[in-house]
Protein backbone atom coordinates (compact mmCIF):
# COMPACT_ATOMS: atom_id res chain seq x y z
CA UNK A 1 0.00 0.00 0.00
CA UNK A 2 1.32 3.44 -0.88
CA UNK A 3 2.71 5.58 1.89
CA UNK A 4 0.44 8.47 2.73
CA UNK A 5 1.53 12.00 3.43
CA UNK A 6 -0.60 13.05 6.40
CA UNK A 7 -0.90 15.78 9.00
CA UNK A 8 -0.23 14.79 12.62
CA UNK A 9 -4.01 14.99 13.21
CA UNK A 10 -4.83 12.64 10.34
CA UNK A 11 -2.01 10.21 11.12
CA UNK A 12 -2.98 9.76 14.76
CA UNK A 13 -6.73 9.65 14.06
CA UNK A 14 -6.43 7.06 11.29
CA UNK A 15 -3.41 4.97 12.20
CA UNK A 16 -3.13 4.76 15.99
CA UNK A 17 -5.70 2.25 17.26
CA UNK A 18 -7.41 2.87 20.61
CA UNK A 19 -6.20 0.56 23.42
CA UNK A 20 -3.45 -0.77 21.14
CA UNK A 21 0.26 -1.43 21.57
CA UNK A 22 2.00 1.83 20.67
CA UNK A 23 5.77 2.01 20.21
CA UNK A 24 7.38 5.40 20.59
CA UNK A 25 10.95 6.10 19.49
CA UNK A 26 13.69 8.53 20.42
CA UNK A 27 16.34 7.92 23.10
CA UNK A 28 16.32 10.06 26.23
CA UNK A 29 15.64 13.62 25.05
CA UNK A 30 16.88 13.00 21.50
CA UNK A 31 14.71 12.48 18.41
CA UNK A 32 11.45 11.88 20.25
CA UNK A 33 8.51 12.13 17.80
CA UNK A 34 6.83 14.86 19.85
CA UNK A 35 4.57 16.21 17.07
CA UNK A 36 2.90 12.77 16.96
CA UNK A 37 2.95 12.25 20.73
CA UNK A 38 1.41 15.67 21.36
CA UNK A 39 -1.38 14.87 18.92
CA UNK A 40 -1.96 11.52 20.62
CA UNK A 41 -2.33 13.38 23.91
CA UNK A 42 -4.51 16.13 22.43
CA UNK A 43 -6.90 13.54 21.01
CA UNK A 44 -6.74 11.57 24.27
CA UNK A 45 -6.12 8.25 22.49
CA UNK A 46 -6.10 5.48 25.10
CA UNK A 47 -2.99 3.30 24.88
CA UNK A 48 -3.21 -0.32 26.00
CA UNK A 49 0.54 -0.78 26.18
CA UNK A 50 3.18 1.87 25.57
CA UNK A 51 6.54 0.48 24.42
CA UNK A 52 9.45 2.91 24.40
CA UNK A 53 13.10 2.89 23.36
CA UNK A 54 15.50 1.62 26.01
CA UNK A 55 15.38 5.15 27.46
CA UNK A 56 12.50 7.60 27.17
CA UNK A 57 11.72 11.04 28.56
CA UNK A 58 8.87 13.36 27.55
CA UNK A 59 7.57 10.95 24.87
CA UNK A 60 6.51 8.64 27.72
CA UNK A 61 5.89 11.10 30.54
CA UNK A 62 3.35 13.17 28.58
CA UNK A 63 0.93 10.33 27.68
CA UNK A 64 1.37 8.81 31.15
CA UNK A 65 0.58 12.17 32.76
CA UNK A 66 -2.53 12.50 30.60
CA UNK A 67 -3.74 9.19 32.05
CA UNK A 68 -3.79 7.50 28.66
CA UNK A 69 -1.46 4.58 29.34
CA UNK A 70 -2.69 1.34 30.92
CA UNK A 71 0.60 -0.52 30.79
CA UNK A 72 4.19 0.58 30.21
CA UNK A 73 7.09 -1.44 28.80
CA UNK A 74 10.17 0.73 29.23
CA UNK A 75 13.59 0.16 30.77
CA UNK A 76 14.00 3.85 31.68
CA UNK A 77 11.77 6.90 31.93
CA UNK A 78 13.60 9.98 33.13
CA UNK A 79 15.27 13.21 32.15
CA UNK A 80 18.92 12.34 32.93
CA UNK A 81 20.69 15.41 34.33
CA UNK A 82 17.43 17.40 34.49
CA UNK A 83 15.69 15.03 36.91
CA UNK A 84 13.21 12.19 37.33
CA UNK A 85 10.09 11.93 35.17
CA UNK A 86 7.38 13.59 37.26
CA UNK A 87 4.23 11.98 35.82
CA UNK A 88 5.77 8.52 35.51
CA UNK A 89 6.98 8.77 39.07
CA UNK A 90 3.61 9.92 40.39
CA UNK A 91 1.71 7.23 38.50
CA UNK A 92 4.11 4.54 39.75
CA UNK A 93 3.94 5.74 43.34
CA UNK A 94 0.12 6.01 43.24
CA UNK A 95 -0.17 2.61 41.57
CA UNK A 96 -2.21 3.97 38.65
CA UNK A 97 0.13 2.60 35.97
CA UNK A 98 0.97 -1.07 35.29
CA UNK A 99 4.72 -1.20 34.80
CA UNK A 100 6.20 -4.21 33.04
CA UNK A 101 9.70 -4.11 34.50
CA UNK A 102 12.26 -4.73 31.76
CA UNK A 103 15.80 -3.99 30.68
CA UNK A 104 17.61 -2.48 27.73
CA UNK A 105 19.05 -5.75 26.48
CA UNK A 106 15.83 -7.68 26.85
CA UNK A 107 13.73 -5.04 25.12
CA UNK A 108 16.17 -4.77 22.24
CA UNK A 109 16.19 -8.53 21.73
CA UNK A 110 12.38 -8.60 22.04
CA UNK A 111 12.06 -6.04 19.25
CA UNK A 112 14.53 -7.97 17.11
CA UNK A 113 12.38 -11.05 17.66
CA UNK A 114 9.25 -9.09 16.79
CA UNK A 115 10.89 -7.87 13.60
CA UNK A 116 11.93 -11.35 12.52
CA UNK A 117 8.90 -13.42 13.43
CA UNK A 118 10.86 -15.13 16.22
CA UNK A 119 8.54 -16.01 19.13
CA UNK A 120 11.08 -15.42 21.91
CA UNK A 121 14.80 -14.92 22.41
CA UNK A 122 17.03 -16.54 25.02
CA UNK A 123 18.99 -13.86 26.88
CA UNK A 124 22.64 -13.67 27.84
CA UNK A 125 23.47 -14.35 31.49
CA UNK A 126 22.93 -11.55 34.01
CA UNK A 127 19.17 -11.09 33.96
CA UNK A 128 18.67 -14.08 36.30
CA UNK A 129 20.68 -12.24 38.95
CA UNK A 130 18.17 -9.37 38.98
CA UNK A 131 14.62 -8.95 40.30
CA UNK A 132 13.32 -8.15 36.80
CA UNK A 133 12.10 -11.61 35.64
CA UNK A 134 10.18 -12.20 38.88
CA UNK A 135 8.57 -8.76 38.56
CA UNK A 136 7.57 -9.40 34.93
CA UNK A 137 6.66 -13.10 34.65
CA UNK A 138 4.54 -12.39 31.57
CA UNK A 139 7.52 -11.10 29.61
CA UNK A 140 10.46 -13.18 30.91
CA UNK A 141 10.36 -16.97 31.28
CA UNK A 142 12.87 -19.52 32.41
CA UNK A 143 13.67 -22.13 29.77
CA UNK A 144 16.29 -24.67 28.79
CA UNK A 145 18.99 -24.34 26.20
CA UNK A 146 18.05 -27.24 23.89
CA UNK A 147 21.72 -27.73 22.97
CA UNK A 148 23.32 -27.83 26.41
CA UNK A 149 20.33 -28.50 28.63
CA UNK A 150 21.33 -25.54 30.80
CA UNK A 151 18.79 -23.17 32.29
CA UNK A 152 18.46 -19.78 30.67
CA UNK A 153 15.98 -16.93 30.56
CA UNK A 154 14.03 -15.83 27.53
CA UNK A 155 12.01 -12.75 26.60
CA UNK A 156 8.89 -12.80 24.48
CA UNK A 157 8.82 -10.99 21.12
CA UNK A 158 7.29 -7.52 21.11
CA UNK A 159 5.24 -6.35 18.14
CA UNK A 160 3.72 -2.88 18.44
CA UNK A 161 0.50 -2.24 16.53
CA UNK A 162 2.02 1.06 15.49
CA UNK A 163 5.46 2.64 15.87
CA UNK A 164 5.87 6.41 16.01
CA UNK A 165 9.39 7.54 15.15
CA UNK A 166 11.16 10.72 14.09
CA UNK A 167 13.60 10.81 11.16
CA UNK A 168 15.26 13.52 9.12
CA UNK A 169 13.87 13.21 5.62
CA UNK A 170 11.46 11.33 3.39
CA UNK A 171 10.80 11.42 -0.31
CA UNK A 172 7.33 11.67 -1.79
CA UNK A 173 7.03 7.89 -2.10
CA UNK A 174 7.67 7.49 1.61
CA UNK A 175 11.26 6.26 1.61
CA UNK A 176 12.78 7.57 4.81
CA UNK A 177 16.32 8.54 5.85
CA UNK A 178 17.10 8.48 9.56
CA UNK A 179 19.75 11.20 9.24
CA UNK A 180 20.86 10.43 12.79
CA UNK A 181 22.00 7.62 15.05
CA UNK A 182 19.08 5.20 14.79
CA UNK A 183 19.24 3.95 18.40
CA UNK A 184 16.69 1.08 18.51
CA UNK A 185 14.20 3.00 16.36
CA UNK A 186 15.00 0.88 13.29
CA UNK A 187 14.17 -2.28 15.22
CA UNK A 188 11.03 -0.66 16.59
CA UNK A 189 9.96 0.23 13.05
CA UNK A 190 10.78 -3.25 11.73
CA UNK A 191 8.90 -4.91 14.60
CA UNK A 192 5.74 -2.82 14.28
CA UNK A 193 2.71 -3.78 12.25
CA UNK A 194 2.44 -0.18 11.07
CA UNK A 195 4.95 2.68 11.05
CA UNK A 196 4.29 6.43 11.18
CA UNK A 197 7.37 8.56 10.60
CA UNK A 198 7.62 12.19 11.52
CA UNK A 199 10.23 13.99 9.38
CA UNK A 200 11.79 17.44 9.25
CA UNK A 201 11.21 17.76 5.50
CA UNK A 202 10.41 16.08 2.18
CA UNK A 203 13.30 15.81 -0.26
CA UNK A 204 13.87 14.22 -3.67
CA UNK A 205 14.39 10.48 -4.06
CA UNK A 206 17.93 11.22 -5.22
CA UNK A 207 18.62 12.94 -1.91
CA UNK A 208 17.27 9.96 0.03
CA UNK A 209 19.41 7.64 -2.08
CA UNK A 210 22.48 9.73 -1.28
CA UNK A 211 22.29 8.70 2.40
CA UNK A 212 24.58 5.91 3.49
CA UNK A 213 23.22 2.41 2.90
CA UNK A 214 21.47 1.02 5.95
CA UNK A 215 20.30 4.40 7.20
CA UNK A 216 17.06 4.37 5.27
CA UNK A 217 13.66 2.67 5.57
CA UNK A 218 11.80 1.62 2.44
CA UNK A 219 8.42 3.14 1.69
CA UNK A 220 6.72 -0.27 1.81
CA UNK A 221 7.31 -0.37 5.58
CA UNK A 222 6.03 3.16 6.14
CA UNK A 223 2.28 3.69 6.47
CA UNK A 224 2.48 7.45 6.72
CA UNK A 225 4.93 10.32 6.65
CA UNK A 226 4.15 13.41 8.67
CA UNK A 227 6.11 16.58 7.93
CA UNK A 228 6.77 18.39 11.20
CA UNK A 229 9.75 20.76 11.05
CA UNK A 230 11.16 21.19 14.54
CA UNK A 231 8.70 18.50 15.60
CA UNK A 232 10.98 16.78 18.10
CA UNK A 233 11.15 19.87 20.30
CA UNK A 234 11.74 20.24 23.16
CA UNK A 235 13.87 17.14 22.56
CA UNK A 236 16.73 17.44 20.09
CA UNK A 237 17.32 16.28 16.56
CA UNK A 238 21.07 15.83 16.02
CA UNK A 239 22.39 18.11 13.34
CA UNK A 240 19.18 20.16 13.27
CA UNK A 241 18.54 21.49 16.77
CA UNK A 242 19.52 20.84 20.37
CA UNK A 243 17.23 20.05 23.27
CA UNK A 244 15.31 23.04 24.63
CA UNK A 245 16.49 22.95 28.23
CA UNK A 246 14.37 25.91 29.31
CA UNK A 247 11.21 24.25 27.98
CA UNK A 248 12.08 20.86 29.50
CA UNK A 249 12.85 22.48 32.84
CA UNK A 250 9.58 24.38 32.70
CA UNK A 251 7.78 21.12 31.98
CA UNK A 252 9.45 19.36 34.90
CA UNK A 253 8.48 22.19 37.24
CA UNK A 254 4.88 22.34 35.99
CA UNK A 255 4.34 18.56 36.00
CA UNK A 256 5.34 18.27 39.65
CA UNK A 257 1.61 18.43 40.45
CA UNK A 258 -1.34 17.04 38.46
CA UNK A 259 -2.81 20.55 38.31
CA UNK A 260 0.42 21.99 36.98
CA UNK A 261 0.57 19.25 34.37
CA UNK A 262 -2.99 19.93 33.18
CA UNK A 263 -2.20 23.62 32.97
CA UNK A 264 0.92 22.83 30.92
CA UNK A 265 -1.19 20.77 28.52
CA UNK A 266 -3.76 23.53 28.17
CA UNK A 267 -1.06 26.13 27.50
CA UNK A 268 0.69 23.83 25.01
CA UNK A 269 -2.60 23.33 23.18
CA UNK A 270 -2.78 27.13 22.79
CA UNK B 1 50.78 21.42 48.41
CA UNK B 2 48.05 20.12 46.13
CA UNK B 3 45.96 22.55 44.10
CA UNK B 4 42.33 23.23 45.05
CA UNK B 5 39.83 20.88 43.46
CA UNK B 6 36.20 19.79 43.91
CA UNK B 7 35.10 16.34 45.19
CA UNK B 8 33.61 15.64 41.76
CA UNK B 9 36.90 16.41 40.07
CA UNK B 10 38.65 14.04 42.46
CA UNK B 11 36.08 11.34 41.62
CA UNK B 12 36.82 11.70 37.90
CA UNK B 13 40.56 11.55 38.59
CA UNK B 14 40.27 8.47 40.82
CA UNK B 15 38.14 6.73 38.18
CA UNK B 16 40.63 7.66 35.46
CA UNK B 17 43.48 6.11 37.45
CA UNK B 18 41.58 2.81 37.59
CA UNK B 19 41.38 2.42 33.80
CA UNK B 20 44.10 0.41 32.08
CA UNK B 21 45.52 1.12 28.66
CA UNK B 22 43.59 -0.69 25.93
CA UNK B 23 40.50 -1.29 28.05
CA UNK B 24 36.98 -0.64 26.82
CA UNK B 25 34.65 1.27 29.15
CA UNK B 26 30.89 1.61 28.83
CA UNK B 27 28.79 4.24 30.60
CA UNK B 28 25.10 5.11 30.85
CA UNK B 29 22.85 8.08 31.48
CA UNK B 30 24.32 11.38 32.76
CA UNK B 31 27.80 10.43 31.53
CA UNK B 32 29.62 13.55 32.73
CA UNK B 33 31.93 12.01 35.33
CA UNK B 34 32.86 8.74 33.57
CA UNK B 35 33.27 10.62 30.28
CA UNK B 36 35.70 12.99 31.99
CA UNK B 37 37.50 10.03 33.56
CA UNK B 38 37.89 8.20 30.25
CA UNK B 39 39.18 11.23 28.44
CA UNK B 40 41.57 12.00 31.25
CA UNK B 41 42.92 8.44 31.28
CA UNK B 42 43.46 8.57 27.53
CA UNK B 43 45.30 11.86 27.82
CA UNK B 44 47.55 10.76 30.68
CA UNK B 45 48.28 7.05 30.84
CA UNK B 46 45.91 5.02 28.67
CA UNK B 47 46.08 6.33 25.08
CA UNK B 48 44.49 3.14 23.72
CA UNK B 49 41.49 3.25 26.09
CA UNK B 50 38.12 3.21 24.34
CA UNK B 51 34.75 4.23 25.72
CA UNK B 52 31.15 3.94 24.61
CA UNK B 53 28.74 6.64 25.71
CA UNK B 54 25.38 5.31 26.74
CA UNK B 55 22.48 5.00 24.38
CA UNK B 56 24.12 7.12 21.70
CA UNK B 57 26.59 4.32 21.04
CA UNK B 58 29.26 6.87 20.16
CA UNK B 59 32.78 5.56 20.64
CA UNK B 60 35.51 7.87 21.96
CA UNK B 61 33.62 11.16 21.48
CA UNK B 62 35.53 14.27 22.54
CA UNK B 63 32.89 17.02 22.73
CA UNK B 64 34.05 20.56 23.41
CA UNK B 65 32.19 20.48 26.73
CA UNK B 66 31.54 17.43 28.88
CA UNK B 67 28.13 16.05 28.05
CA UNK B 68 25.54 15.82 30.78
CA UNK B 69 23.22 13.78 28.52
CA UNK B 70 24.11 10.45 26.97
CA UNK B 71 22.50 10.99 23.54
CA UNK B 72 23.17 14.69 23.13
CA UNK B 73 23.87 16.14 19.68
CA UNK B 74 27.33 17.20 20.87
CA UNK B 75 28.31 13.52 20.96
CA UNK B 76 27.60 13.08 17.27
CA UNK B 77 30.90 13.13 15.47
CA UNK B 78 32.70 10.66 17.67
CA UNK B 79 35.04 8.79 15.35
CA UNK B 80 32.79 5.73 15.44
CA UNK B 81 29.22 4.91 16.38
CA UNK B 82 27.68 1.59 17.33
CA UNK B 83 23.90 1.60 16.94
CA UNK B 84 22.41 0.68 20.31
CA UNK B 85 21.35 -2.86 19.30
CA UNK B 86 25.01 -3.57 18.60
CA UNK B 87 26.12 -2.18 21.97
CA UNK B 88 23.57 -4.57 23.49
CA UNK B 89 25.11 -7.49 21.57
CA UNK B 90 28.61 -6.64 22.75
CA UNK B 91 27.44 -6.19 26.35
CA UNK B 92 25.92 -9.66 26.26
CA UNK B 93 28.84 -11.57 24.77
CA UNK B 94 30.99 -10.73 27.72
CA UNK B 95 34.50 -10.68 26.24
CA UNK B 96 34.68 -7.24 24.67
CA UNK B 97 33.86 -4.72 27.38
CA UNK B 98 36.15 -4.36 30.39
CA UNK B 99 34.51 -1.79 32.65
CA UNK B 100 30.86 -0.85 33.22
CA UNK B 101 30.37 2.46 35.05
CA UNK B 102 27.13 2.17 37.01
CA UNK B 103 25.19 3.79 39.82
CA UNK B 104 21.83 3.60 41.48
CA UNK B 105 19.15 5.02 43.73
CA UNK B 106 20.45 2.39 46.11
CA UNK B 107 23.77 0.55 46.23
CA UNK B 108 24.20 -2.27 48.70
CA UNK B 109 26.93 -3.96 50.70
CA UNK B 110 27.52 -6.48 47.89
CA UNK B 111 27.61 -3.89 45.12
CA UNK B 112 24.12 -4.59 43.81
CA UNK B 113 22.58 -1.53 42.15
CA UNK B 114 18.92 -0.49 42.12
CA UNK B 115 17.47 2.05 39.70
CA UNK B 116 13.84 0.95 40.08
CA UNK B 117 12.33 1.83 43.43
CA UNK B 118 12.74 2.58 47.10
CA UNK B 119 10.30 0.46 49.08
CA UNK B 120 7.99 -2.15 47.63
CA UNK B 121 7.96 -2.08 43.82
CA UNK B 122 4.16 -2.14 43.61
CA UNK B 123 3.83 0.73 46.08
CA UNK B 124 7.18 2.50 46.04
CA UNK B 125 8.10 5.41 48.28
CA UNK B 126 10.24 6.59 45.38
CA UNK B 127 10.08 5.37 41.82
CA UNK B 128 13.33 5.60 39.88
CA UNK B 129 13.72 5.61 36.12
CA UNK B 130 14.24 1.85 35.61
CA UNK B 131 16.95 -0.76 35.23
CA UNK B 132 18.18 0.19 31.72
CA UNK B 133 21.39 -1.77 31.02
CA UNK B 134 22.29 -2.75 34.58
CA UNK B 135 21.41 -6.46 34.19
CA UNK B 136 24.55 -6.66 32.04
CA UNK B 137 26.80 -5.84 35.00
CA UNK B 138 27.86 -9.47 35.62
CA UNK B 139 28.60 -9.91 31.89
CA UNK B 140 31.16 -7.09 31.67
CA UNK B 141 34.71 -7.51 33.00
CA UNK B 142 34.27 -5.40 36.11
CA UNK B 143 31.85 -2.89 37.54
CA UNK B 144 32.89 0.57 38.68
CA UNK B 145 30.13 1.94 40.90
CA UNK B 146 30.04 5.70 41.32
CA UNK B 147 27.59 8.09 42.93
CA UNK B 148 27.49 11.67 44.13
CA UNK B 149 25.16 10.61 46.95
CA UNK B 150 27.19 8.99 49.69
CA UNK B 151 24.53 8.80 52.39
CA UNK B 152 22.69 6.09 54.33
CA UNK B 153 19.66 6.27 52.00
CA UNK B 154 21.79 5.35 49.01
CA UNK B 155 24.22 2.94 50.69
CA UNK B 156 21.95 0.28 52.16
CA UNK B 157 22.51 -3.24 53.48
CA UNK B 158 20.33 -4.71 50.75
CA UNK B 159 18.77 -2.96 47.76
CA UNK B 160 14.96 -3.00 47.53
CA UNK B 161 15.22 -4.15 43.90
CA UNK B 162 18.20 -5.69 42.10
CA UNK B 163 18.56 -3.95 38.72
CA UNK B 164 22.12 -5.19 38.28
CA UNK B 165 24.01 -7.72 40.37
CA UNK B 166 27.21 -6.71 42.13
CA UNK B 167 29.13 -9.93 41.38
CA UNK B 168 31.84 -8.10 39.48
CA UNK B 169 31.84 -4.81 41.38
CA UNK B 170 35.45 -3.98 42.17
CA UNK B 171 35.60 -0.28 42.90
CA UNK B 172 33.15 2.23 44.36
CA UNK B 173 33.89 5.95 44.07
CA UNK B 174 31.99 8.68 45.95
CA UNK B 175 32.70 12.27 47.00
CA UNK B 176 33.94 10.90 50.35
CA UNK B 177 35.93 7.77 49.68
CA UNK B 178 36.84 4.82 47.52
CA UNK B 179 35.74 1.32 48.42
CA UNK B 180 36.52 -2.15 47.17
CA UNK B 181 35.22 -5.58 48.18
CA UNK B 182 36.54 -7.96 50.79
CA UNK B 183 37.59 -11.07 48.85
CA UNK B 184 36.25 -13.45 51.51
CA UNK B 185 32.87 -11.96 52.41
CA UNK B 186 32.35 -10.01 49.11
CA UNK B 187 31.18 -7.12 51.30
CA UNK B 188 32.11 -3.53 50.55
CA UNK B 189 35.33 -2.46 52.25
CA UNK B 190 36.69 1.02 52.81
CA UNK B 191 39.78 1.41 50.61
CA UNK B 192 40.70 5.09 51.02
CA UNK B 193 39.25 8.28 52.38
CA UNK B 194 39.50 11.47 50.37
CA UNK B 195 41.64 14.27 51.83
CA UNK B 196 39.78 16.00 54.65
CA UNK B 197 37.38 13.08 55.18
CA UNK B 198 37.69 10.79 58.23
CA UNK B 199 36.88 7.11 58.50
CA UNK B 200 34.10 8.10 60.91
CA UNK B 201 32.61 10.44 58.30
CA UNK B 202 32.41 7.57 55.82
CA UNK B 203 31.02 5.12 58.36
CA UNK B 204 28.33 7.65 59.33
CA UNK B 205 27.40 8.22 55.70
CA UNK B 206 27.04 4.50 54.95
CA UNK B 207 23.85 2.65 55.85
CA UNK B 208 25.53 -0.71 56.41
CA UNK B 209 28.57 -1.99 58.19
CA UNK B 210 31.58 -1.39 55.95
CA UNK B 211 34.51 -3.75 56.22
CA UNK B 212 37.24 -1.63 57.83
CA UNK B 213 40.85 -2.62 57.29
CA UNK B 214 43.30 -1.96 60.16
CA UNK B 215 44.53 1.19 58.49
CA UNK B 216 42.86 3.24 55.78
CA UNK B 217 45.08 5.30 53.48
CA UNK B 218 44.18 8.73 52.16
CA UNK B 219 43.17 8.92 48.48
CA UNK B 220 46.14 10.54 46.74
CA UNK B 221 44.99 14.08 45.86
CA UNK B 222 45.07 15.23 42.23
CA UNK B 223 48.49 15.98 40.84
CA UNK B 224 48.98 19.29 39.10
CA UNK B 225 49.12 17.46 35.78
CA UNK B 226 45.87 15.54 36.40
CA UNK B 227 43.98 18.64 37.41
CA UNK B 228 45.32 20.78 34.57
CA UNK B 229 44.40 18.14 32.00
CA UNK B 230 40.95 17.59 33.53
CA UNK B 231 40.18 21.30 33.41
CA UNK B 232 41.33 21.45 29.82
CA UNK B 233 38.71 18.78 29.05
CA UNK B 234 36.08 20.56 31.11
CA UNK B 235 36.22 24.22 30.13
CA UNK B 236 32.58 24.73 31.13
CA UNK B 237 33.35 23.57 34.66
CA UNK B 238 30.74 20.79 34.70
CA UNK B 239 32.64 19.05 37.49
CA UNK B 240 33.19 22.18 39.60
Amino acid sequence: MATRLLSPEEAVAELVPEHGVVGVGGMHATAAPMALVRELVRRRVPVGRLVTSPSASLQADLPIGAGLVDELVSPYVGFEDLGLAPCFRRAAEEGSLRIVECDEGGLTHALYAGAGGIPFVPLPPGIERTDIPAASPGLYKETKDPFTGETCWAIQAIRPDVALIACLEADERGNVAFGRVPFTDRLLALAARRVVVQVERIVSSAQIAAHAPGTTLPAFLVAAVVVAPGGCAPTSFPGEYGRDEAELTAYLAAARTPEGFEEYLRAAAG
Amino acid sequence: MSPEYTPTELMAIVMARSFGDGEVVVMGAVPTIPLAACRLARALHAPALSYIVGGSGTVDPAPARLSTQSCGPELVGGPCTLPLPEVVLLEGRGDVLDVFCAGGLQIDARGNCNLVCVGDREHPRLRGPGSVGLPFLPAVGRTLVYTLAHNPRTFVEQVDFVSGAGDRAQLVVTPLATMDFDPQSRRMRLASTHPGVTVDDVVAATGFELVLPPSVPETPPPTGEELAELRRLDPAGSLR
